[in-house]
């Protein structure tokens, strides 16, 4: 196994953080992974909505997170921006949604080592695992 | 306990919720020489039992899990 291709879709706060834990631990455990975040996922890491914590959440895991009742549980921005700094974990955003929401790289926050397309994301994937969530 | 190992490092990861306490345990197993006795505290009951499933697969030896109350003492033994 040569790693980790996570394709992120959705902005929902749950699915995010699943991503950024998995993705944190294994490439802490020095397994590579490439996160590439496209469509609606993007927007959770728009610098606005994680100031306000604005996120769009799916249920009742997702509201509990946001309240904070129980053990701390690290932010999705913070946790990868850490992993980045134990092991082999990049972060790519989707060019096609940016040109669509007319948007940069400096209205995200900054965990982006990239913008990627498609047949990018596909070169990187093709000798990986590709989880899609 | 008697034959509670004696650390070299402690990590305090009590509060901090699933991955947490094995990030924290990660960063500082990388830091440090093989044969470093590491003691972990964590009151997440899943960092309990999945600290030792990520040690199995890294390679590093398990030494004790002690309950003390309201959270867990996690020996570790880098190799």
């Amino acid at each position: 196994m040569t790693g980790y291709a996570v394709v992120l879709a959705s902005g929902e706060l749950e699915r995010v953080q699943a991503v950024s834990m998995i993705s944190s631990i294994a490439a802490s455990s020095d397994t590579p992974v490439q996160v590439f975040v496209t469509m609606n996922g993007l927007s959770a890491f728009e610098k606005d909505r994680v100031e306000n914590g604005d996120f769009q959440v799916a249920g009742p895991a997702g509201e509990a997170m946001l309240q904070g009742s129980g053990d701390e549980v690290p932010l999705f921005t913070e946790q990868l921006e850490r992993a980045k700094g134990i092991g082999p974990l990049e972060v790519y955003a989707c060019e096609m949604v940016m040109d669509l929401m007319g948007t940069d790289l400096d209205d995200y926050v900054d965990v982006f080592d990239d913008t990627l397309g498609v047949a990018g994301f596909l070169n990187r994937a093709a000798d990986k695992q590709v989880l899609f969530v | 306990m008697s034959d509670t190992p004696s650390p070299d490092i402690e990590i305090d990861s009590r509060g901090a919720a699933c991955p947490g306490p094995l990030m924290d345990l990660i960063g500082k197993v990388k830091d440090v020489e093989s044969g470093t006795v590491i003691e972990l505290l964590t009151s997440d009951e899943g960092s309990k039992n999945d600290v030792p499933e990520w040690l199995e697969e890294a390679g590093h030896e398990l030494l004790s899990i002690e309950e003390e109350g309201d959270y867990w003492a996690i020996y570790i033994e880098t190799t």
